[in-house]
């Protein structure tokens, strides 16, 4: 997507951070924004993602530098 | 003197003492733990005499850093892993087999599972390079055995970029991760060879790569086909598989004897891996919710409505379930559970 001129963030958990950070440099995009979330995350029950899911929306309208 | 290709191998100075080198290696992360051999540029000139291939060539791009394996870093791994000159043209075909979208090198180089590379020789080559199919066929004693799947490990983590606790992100990993290589037993199956049953000639030689995550010993004494495939496809059926919730490709390493007493009740592969397949449905209520939830997800187009009560099979189709026959003496076969989210790739040895 970012390739494509799209604005992209990807979403991982703070364990992930350092593979994603890695495979956007060997992907050519190093500046590629990261939206964090606590970690872990698969097994959170339904209340407690729809509370990081908003937190997390926060953040990519943030990094994406929406209004 | 015409200059280096970019993508040349960079020479670097190191220690002429055999410890301080070997802890040079370590430091840099350029090993998977065990002392290496040093890659001269006389060993890696030497060990591209084992292809036709120009050292630059770029034979792939490995996931997850998208590095490029030339013939030239395949060589240098193949080196430090102790490989002889013969095997270079294997690994250039495993490395070629890896990078094949259906195999799926992204997910199982970067994943928390603890996926390892098997590699598997069919052919006259595996003769020639005395690639153990027989007794320990999957344990220590055989350089080829050894030396291949540790070259493989090391062309991951070097070219491909997965090191353990940054792109490798195995939970625990497993220890096939060191090496995890062998070949068919051709001369004690009953049944056609394994590149056979993909496209190959017998006269051929290939190498299949699977995402293989772990190996599971079945120790049976059955004597009877039907007593011999239920028990199999039960160990088959476990709730915490991969293989069920995404819809895999289980391997089944089945000894020359119980390949035999198949055999002898006529049956022929393609039907074992029939009768495997039925048999190893998984109740779905075995899962845990949140598996089960998955499932539901994952294979509805595929599976349609389930409920709890359903019945869950291991792949898409029975043709999903691989079997090679390799092993001696012994009432054992050995399970492989996949990765799941991966397919095998067989590619053929240029001679």
């Amino acid at each position: 997507m970012a390739k494509k001129g799209l604005a992209s963030v990807v979403v991982v958990s703070n364990a992930f951070v350092g593979l994603g950070k890695a495979q956007a440099r060997s992907l050519g995009h190093p500046t590629l924004p990261l939206a964090v979330i606590a970690h872990p995350f698969g097994s959170r029950k339904r209340e407690e993602l729809k509370t990081v899911a908003s937190q997390c929306v926060s953040q990519i309208i943030t990094l994406v530098g929406l209004p | 003197m015409s200059a280096l290709p970019l993508n040349a191998a960079s020479l670097v100075e190191a220690p002429e003492d055999l410890d301080e080198l070997i802890e040079f290696f370590h430091l840099r992360r350029w090993s998977d733990g065990l002392p290496i051999v040093p890659p001269t540029r006389e060993r890696v000139q030497r060990m591209l005499t084992g292809s036709r291939r120009q050292a630059h060539e770029v034979v792939a791009r490995v996931a997850p850093g998208f590095g490029e394996a030339t013939v030239e870093r395949i060589a240098i791994n193949a080196v430090m892993a102790g490989c002889r000159v013969d095997h270079l043209p294997v690994l250039i075909a495993a490395t070629e087999a890896i990078s094949d979208k259906s195999f799926n090198l992204q997910g199982i180089q970067a994943t928390t599972n603890p996926v390892a590379v098997w590699l598997i020789i069919n052919g006259p080559l595996a003769l020639q390079l005395e690639v153990n199919s027989g007794m320990n066929c999957l344990g220590q004693g055989s350089v080829a055995n050894a030396t291949l799947g540790r070259a493989l490990r090391l062309i991951m983590q070097n070219i491909g970029g997965a090191l353990p606790g940054d792109m490798d992100r195995a939970t625990q990993g497993q220890p096939g991760k060191f090496s995890f290589c062998c070949a068919e037993n051709e001369a004690q199956s009953p049944w056609l060879p394994l590149q056979v049953d993909r496209g190959f000639a017998p006269t051929q030689s290939t190498v299949t790569v699977v995402g293989a995550a772990g190996t599971h010993n079945m120790n049976s004494h059955a004597k009877d086909a039907d007593d011999l495939i239920r028990v199999v496809a039960d160990t088959m059926a476990f709730p915490t598989s991969n293989d069920y919730w995404i819809s895999g490709e289980p391997w089944i390493v089945i000894g020359p004897e119980h390949a035999q007493i198949l055999h002898a009740a006529g049956l022929t592969k393609a039907e074992v891996k029939q009768r495997l397949w039925q048999a190893s449905g998984l109740s779905a209520k075995r899962m845990a919710k949140v598996e089960f939830q998955r499932t539901h997800t994952a294979r509805c187009e595929e599976l349609g409505a389930i409920d709890l009560d359903s019945s869950l099979p291991i792949s898409s189709h029975a043709d999903g379930v691989g079997i090679v026959v390799a092993g001696g003496p012994g009432t054992h076969s050995v399970y492989v559970p996949s990765f799941g989210d991966t397919r095998a790739v067989t590619r053929l040895i240029e001679s």
